[in-house]
């Protein structure tokens, strides 16, 4: 089986000024995002987290930038097995909340050594 | 494997949280605070699914909360925008190891309540605060439950929550006897939540349960803290578990409106009617009869008769008196009638009515109709009956009221293609 990262990234949403949701709205999404996590527990490799503070280290002869951080365009990450690319995307599409009308999710490949 | 979380966690988490920290930093803080504790929860939703839940979930949210707080509020005093008198004895204050002793965070959320009741506001703005901020729910989700539109919650929010900024500073500083002078207050705001998820003409809507959980539970702090101990508190919280004991039995299995004479009686919560009962023997008492006492005399009654023909109507009568005197509405006076109808009969309880100086608003409402018409059948008044019936009908306002008039008033009403 294929690893693949799934990153959560925020995307400028069409509809600004989305409601945010109410407590009732979030232990559903709770529920839900249990639920996934039973269906799928055979691919589900690391299921990551959100991504606090960092800061980009650079060589002294880097140029000046400015450089973009990840953890600016990623609000979090995990780690799932699947057979393909289509499969680790269906799965991620499945997980509440990761995608919404600004946020999405970005599934890459990580390629295993040999 | 996870733990699982009580159905309200979230929303009754919310109530707690922000009770608790605005003990903390002060009232006037409700809007940082508010951010703060959406922000915990949602961290919460992000984390929890991940791991095990936290050994315990409460103190989890608190501590992320109040970090968030905290910085929110340094980062504001750092950049002046906070006036010097606002300011917050940050360290220590929101520390989560001074918190969570569960009478404690009670003693917060009874204090939110009565936050909330302040005098400044109207009471429909009290209610929809209190929604908010103490049960937990959204505005989108109070503007379904009080059918108001979202507009018109947010303006009352915003309004409230300016209010309170103003009177924030003499808030903090509210101590046992001006909470004391708005308990009734607090009381209103409970029965109206009761009222609106128990009476309500959108009775088939799910969230009407909720309301009335809600009130409960509001009164039940009430009823076990010593500010709000009260007989009338009492009494209150007896007519709410003598009403919610009967509710299953209210709903027909298609969800319809089942009348009292019809019920399954067996169907009845005994055991919530034996603690409304208890509560009722409490609220016997003190030398104030309020409304709340004769009402869950009233319920009393009701629960405590086997059957619809053996009820003791007198008693009941004698109640809706009560009733009257200590707040008078015609509508009482039209179930007085109803009850003296029952006890004495149809001209008597007409009898009632005659003396009636009814207000347009009940005038037009589908109940005068509908009791004129089973009065004014029941004497053999058949045109009359006719008349209120299908008044009654025409003003019914949900589908499962119709479907129950109609039962009930199916003798005395106009049948389509009866015509000669």
């Amino acid at each position: 089986m294929q690893k693949y990262l799934c990153l959560q990234r925020g995307v400028p949403s069409r509809e600004p000024g989305e409601a945010r949701p109410s407590p009732a709205e979030m232990q559903a999404m709770y529920a839900k995002f249990n639920e996934w996590r039973q269906k799928f527990q055979a691919n589900l490799v690391d299921l990551g987290g959100r991504l606090g503070d960092g800061r980009l280290e650079l060589h002294s002869s880097a140029s000046d930038g400015p450089f973009v951080e990840v953890k600016d365009l990623v609000g979090g990450y995990m780690v799932v097995s699947a057979s393909s690319l289509a499969e680790a995307i269906a799965i991620a599409r499945e997980c509440p909340g990761l995608l919404s009308p600004n946020s999405g999710v970005e599934v890459i490949e990580i390629r295993s050594p040999g | 494997m996870s733990r699982s979380l009580e159905h309200d966690f979230f929303r009754h988490e919310y109530g707690r949280l922000v009770a608790m920290l605005c003990r903390r930093v002060g009232v006037r803080h409700l809007q940082a605070v508010e951010d703060a504790v959406q922000t915990a929860l949602l961290a919460a939703v992000d984390d929890w699914p991940r791991a095990e839940l936290p050994e315990s979930p409460s103190a989890w949210l608190f501590r992320v909360a109040s970090n968030r707080l905290v910085g929110e509020l340094q980062r504001r005093q750092r950049h002046g925008e906070l006036d010097r008198e606002h300011w917050v004895a940050l360290d220590g204050t929101v520390s989560p190891s001074t918190v969570h002793l569960r009478g404690d965070v009670e003693d917060d959320l009874l204090r939110m309540i009565f936050v909330c009741c302040s005098d400044a506001l109207p009471t429909e703005s009290q209610r929809v605060l209190a929604l908010k901020v103490v049960c937990g729910f959204s505005v989108r989700e109070i503007a379904e439950r009080l059918f108001m539109t979202e507009a018109n919650v947010y303006k009352r929010l915003g309004r409230a929550q300016a209010r309170l900024r103003g009177e924030a500073l003499q808030l903090d500083g509210v101590e046992t006897e001006q909470f004391a002078a708005r308990l009734p207050a607090v009381q209103a705001v409970a029965y109206l939540l009761f009222s609106e998820g128990y009476l309500s003409s959108h009775a088939e809507m799910p969230f009407r349960r909720e309301l009335c959980d809600e009130a409960k539970r509001i009164t039940g702090l009430l009823a076990t803290h010593p500010i709000g101990a009260t007989p009338e508190t009492y009494a209150l919280l007896a007519l709410m578990h003598l009403h919610s004991a009967r509710a299953s039995a209210r709903r027909s299995a298609s969800g319809g409106l089942v009348l009292l004479e019809e019920q399954n009686r067996s169907r009845w919560n005994a055991a919530e009617i034996g603690l409304g009962l208890s509560w009722l023997a409490r609220s016997a008492c003190g030398d104030r009869f309020s409304r709340y006492h004769a009402e869950a005399g009233i319920a009393a009654e009701h629960c405590l008769a086997p059957s619809f023909a053996e009820t003791r109507w007198d008693r009941i009568v004698e109640c809706y008196e009560l009733l009257e005197r200590a707040a008078p509405s015609a509508l009482h006076t039209l179930n007085r009638a109803v009850a003296v109808a029952e006890h004495l009969g149809p001209l008597e309880g007409l009898a009632v009515l005659d003396r009636l100086e009814i207000p347009p608003w009940l005038e037009r409402s589908y109940i005068w109709h509908a009791v004129l018409a089973y009065l004014q059948g029941r004497c053999g008044r058949v045109e009359l009956a006719r008349q209120h019936a299908d008044a009654a009908l025409a003003r019914a306002p949900s589908a499962s009221i119709a479907d129950a008039l109609e039962r009930r008033l199916a003798p005395f009403m106009t049948r389509q293609g009866d015509g000669c």
